[in-house]
């Protein structure tokens, strides 16, 4: 689909299954909120079918579009979109009332999934007594109150601090679990979505890039911009050749002896991405010493609290290497094991 | 793009059982108010225009299409001078509407001016005290037989000013229109912060520079905005020309119109529906003009309220407390003065300086506005026009805003400006075209003859108002509110009544007060269509004062002042009450 002339959604298709936690990951206008709000029913793709179970929401072909009142869907937004004229109970009241259920059944519910987002005791609060967390889980709240067949989340942990995001990732995990609700997590935050998904969709330009689930996203992101955009990567071009137990190298004037890469690759050149946790350096080796790899000198250094980031240059190269123990000060020397590095395009 | 996802094959909890009644599209009832709106803006000028082409008033028969009534007009040399006393009239009010408003605003919002606060407050007040009013007042004080010309004139001998002239009016005029400019400037300086005038500072510009170098052009979008609004207010004003030009004999285009049209051998002239069709030509160009200039909707969202504007005042030094003082005494001399005089002419025989008025104390004018039954009608009608009107044209417009801005209605984008244009179209222009409306199409007979009639084109001319208050609050509603309620089940109607209008409230509640107090005062639209057993305040008071009597013309515009006060007050309460909940 596309706003004027820019083409927002290209191509995009995907199938989440039953009690599937799937999550949208992508950079600032990659499309993502776009195909949440085309699953919800507040855009219209120009082309395709959108579907759940035995509803089809769109189906430009046949010129089905049903409206997103009628799609039975759980939306919790980005700015919680609570509304500041009614409490915390009549917010999660508000889906059932527009059902006409009767009002002890409300209550009841209303209640028991008050008790779920651990909110019992502020069900007559107005939102604005409530703190950035808490309004977070109202919402929430409304959402699941309806019993929807799924449950859309817009980033909607942006608005928190570093903190109070990890505990919400574990919990809203662990409440996803256990109602067995079938969830799409749209987020720019691939801690996010390393560590809450059963499958990743990363998505740029419109279009879905790489598919799976956190491992294989992570461990073998197969583009380029997929193993930049989770976590940070080192790329290497050189030529490719069949090391001594037929799998495949990649020799760059650097590391003439070879990297062993996994998977194969079509052509006599390529890129491989190598993660900087990876990478093995050591420093103080006697000079001469089997195995200790290729001679580097540290650029500069970093202490991040759980690991050591160090920007070292290779020949021509800079390479970006972690390691847990600090280095001693002169040469380094770089090791690359067999079957870290992976072809990217 | 394709997606599916296939439905859990368990439910956490039982779905809620959905019985939903059979109801209409949401566009069912959105069309019906898009039409009323629509119909009630642009239907009278078909008529108008239609009336200002015929040889024969519309309830004769016969008549053919012509343009006489054009020639007619262009032929009267009073029309002539109409026009060019209008003109000058309106570039006199304008220059000073807009260099005083515009001053005005920087002093108070950009100075360290003693009683800025309540300034700020207090530079409003022309808007809500009723115009006639404030002009009998000026003319009970100021005018050609008021009291402080007689002092100054008979008593001091010094040489006085005459408020029945052009420049006298003007003068008049831009004490009305001021507040006008004054808050759209004050909202222009309110958007901005103060580092632009912070960085002159630092560099050494005194405050003079600042303001003249850096203030007035950053205004200039602003100012263009009212000098342009200002203009084309001025060539519709009636008020003034028939009160205060009277005894100088000078007409204004509205009070020309209004002259021939009640005076003429023939009644209802055509070539008045043509002066009609000319004025509404002009002032809708001019407004035009004005929102291309400056981006139509963008100026209302700027009406608003906005926070985040941070500024450090500009340091008057020595003059801070002459300035205080002037303001002040300007306030004094255009607003209470005024005021005053209309309460002592209320309670005097007549406002002379031959004799003290304790003399003159009587209280016979308040004893005829309180058994006098023309009177007496001219209260409760304008008391019930202002209520129950005013309600109901805040309702009409909340709908109407809301399916113009948050609706997947059609035609909703042709609502906004048919939202706006009524009030930039001339009230007596307005008056006419309904005149000629409910006489050519058979309901307006129902309405023709009583409180109705008057109701509705009375309400039509000024639901811009209340559109002016409403638009920028709901503007300011996280359109991810609606969504939510979409997703949640409900339906555009659902999500009008249970979400957006609650949200709403104090937005109503200040466009109620607004559309009150306006159509108690108002009574341009309904000059040509008042009747016996239908008298409104206004006009009561126009007629009564052009027969010469004068005392419970002050009463009544007491009355009015009085009753605008009483609803101001209880609003801002009601209102502060609303926003602390």
């Amino acid at each position: 689909m596309s706003f004027s002339d820019t083409r927002v959604l290209d191509d995009i298709s995907f199938t989440v299954k039953d009690k599937e936690f799937v999550t949208l990951l992508g950079p600032s206008g990659c499309g993502k909120t776009t195909t949440l709000m085309c699953i919800a029913g507040f855009q219209t793709p120009d082309q395709g079918r959108i579907a759940c179970g035995d509803d089809t929401f769109v189906d430009r072909d046949a010129r089905v579009d049903l409206p997103a009142e009628r799609r039975n869907l759980g939306i919790v937004f980005q700015s919680y979109a609570i509304w500041p004229h009614m409490t915390v109970a009549q917010n999660v009241a508000f889906p059932l009332r527009v059902r006409r259920m009767s009002k002890p059944a409300i209550r009841a519910r209303v209640t028991e999934v008050l008790a779920l987002v651990e909110l019992s005791a502020l069900a007559d609060r107005y939102p604005h007594q409530l703190s950035g967390g808490q309004q977070q889980r109202v919402a929430l709240a409304r959402a699941i109150a309806s019993s929807p067949a799924v449950l859309l989340l817009d980033e909607p942990f942006s608005n928190l601090d570093a903190k109070l995001r990890e505990r919400a990732r574990d919990w809203l995990k662990a409440l996803q679990h256990t109602l067995g609700l079938t969830t799409i997590f749209v987020t720019h935050d691939q801690d996010e979505a390393l560590s809450m998904s059963d499958r990743i969709l990363v998505m740029n330009g419109g279009r879905i890039l790489r598919e799976g689930t956190p491992e294989e996203v992570y461990r073998q992101p197969r583009v380029r911009f997929v193993a930049e955009f989770l976590g940070q990567c080192n790329f290497l071009t050189g030529a490719i050749g069949t090391g001594p137990d037929g799998g495949e190298v990649l020799r760059t004037a650097e590391f003439s002896d070879g990297i062993k890469v996994q998977g194969r690759h079509d052509g006599p050149t390529g890129t491989i991405a190598v993660r900087p946790e990876d990478i093995e350096i050591s420093s103080g080796i006697r000079p001469g010493a089997p195995g200790m790899g290729t001679e580097a000198s540290v650029l500069h250094a970093s202490y991040l609290g759980d690991h050591y980031h160090y920007q070292v240059a290779v020949g021509a190269l800079q390479l970006s290497v972690h390691s847990q123990r600090p280095l001693a000060p002169g040469p380094v020397w770089l090791r690359i094991p067999p079957g870290v590095a992976t072809f990217v395009e | 793009m394709t997606s599916m996802i296939e439905r859990p094959a368990e439910v956490a909890a039982p779905a809620p059982a959905r019985s939903r009644a059979r109801r209409l599209p949401a566009s069912a009832g959105q069309a019906l108010v898009w039409f009323a709106v629509v119909a009630l803006v642009v239907g009278p000028f078909f008529p108008l225009v239609y009336s200002s082409l015929r040889s024969k008033p519309i309830y004769l028969p016969g008549g053919t299409f012509t343009l006489a009534a054009y020639r007619t007009l262009f032929a009267d040399p009073l029309f002539w001078t109409a026009v060019r006393n209008t003109v000058s009239f309106a570039l006199g009010t304008t220059v000073l509407a807009v260099i005083g408003g515009t001053a005005l605003a920087i002093v108070c919002a950009r100075t360290n001016l003693p009683g800025r606060k309540a300034y700020r407050l207090l530079l409003i007040a022309p808007i809500v005290i009723p115009p006639l009013g404030l002009i009998v007042g000026w003319l009970s004080i100021y005018g050609q037989g008021g009291y402080l010309t007689q002092v100054v004139s008979k008593n001091v001998h010094l040489p006085v000013w005459n408020l029945s002239s052009i420049p006298g009016m003007s003068l008049l005029g831009a004490v009305i229109t001021i507040p006008v400019v004054y808050l759209t400037v004050q909202a222009a300086l309110a958007g901005t912060d103060s580092w632009m005038e912070d960085a002159a500072r630092s560099a050494g510009a005194g405050p003079w520079r600042v303001i003249t170098r850096v203030t007035l052009p950053m205004l200039r979008q602003a100012i263009v905005n009212c000098t342009l609004l200002i203009f084309a207010l001025c060539l519709e004003i009636l008020g003034i020309p028939l009160f205060l030009g009277a005894p100088s004999n000078i007409d204004f285009y509205a009070s020309y119109l209004y002259r021939s049209w009640s005076s003429g051998a023939n009644p209802d002239p055509a070539f008045v529906s043509a002066g009609a069709v000319l004025l509404l030509v002009v002032v809708s160009g001019l407004l035009l003009l004005r929102a291309r200039l400056s981006g139509s909707e963008q100026r209302f969202i700027a009406a608003g309220a906005r926070g985040g504007g941070t500024y450090r005042p500009l340091d008057l030094g020595r003059w801070r407390w002459p300035a205080s003082i002037g303001l002040g005494a300007y306030i004094g001399i255009t607003c209470v003065i005024p005021l005053l005089g209309l309460v002592l002419m209320s309670g005097v025989k007549a406002l002379t300086t031959l004799e003290a008025p304790w003399h003159l104390f009587t209280a016979e004018n308040w004893r005829l506005v309180a058994t006098d039954p023309t009177l007496r009608r001219s209260i409760t009608n304008s008391l019930l026009i202002a209520g129950g009107g005013g309600a109901a044209t805040v309702l009409l417009v909340a709908a109407a805003t809301l399916i113009a801005h948050r609706s997947g209605f059609g035609l909703r984008r042709i609502l906004a400006p048919a939202l706006i244009y009524p009030r930039a179209v001339p009230g007596v222009i307005l008056g006419i075209g309904f005149f000629w409306t409910y006489l050519m199409f058979t309901p307006g007979a129902l309405v023709r003859n009583n409180l109705w009639g008057e109701l509705i084109a009375l309400c039509v001319r000024n639901l811009t108002l209340a559109y002016v208050v409403i638009y920028p609050s709901l503007a300011r509603i996280n359109a991810e509110f609606d969504r939510a309620a979409r997703s949640s089940g409900a339906g555009w109607w659902t999500i009008a009544r249970r979400i957006l209008l609650p949200i709403l409230r104090p937005a109503l509640l200040a466009a109620f007060v607004l559309m009150f107090i306006t159509l108690l005062g108002d009574y341009d639209p309904v000059v040509f269509l008042q009747k016996p057993g239908t008298e409104v305040l206004g006009v009561t008071m126009l007629q009564t004062w052009q027969r010469g009597v004068v005392g419970p013309v002050a009463a009544l515009a007491v009355v009015q002042v009085g009753i605008v006060a009483i609803v101001l007050l209880l609003g801002t309460r009601i209102l502060g009450r609303l926003r602390r909940a």
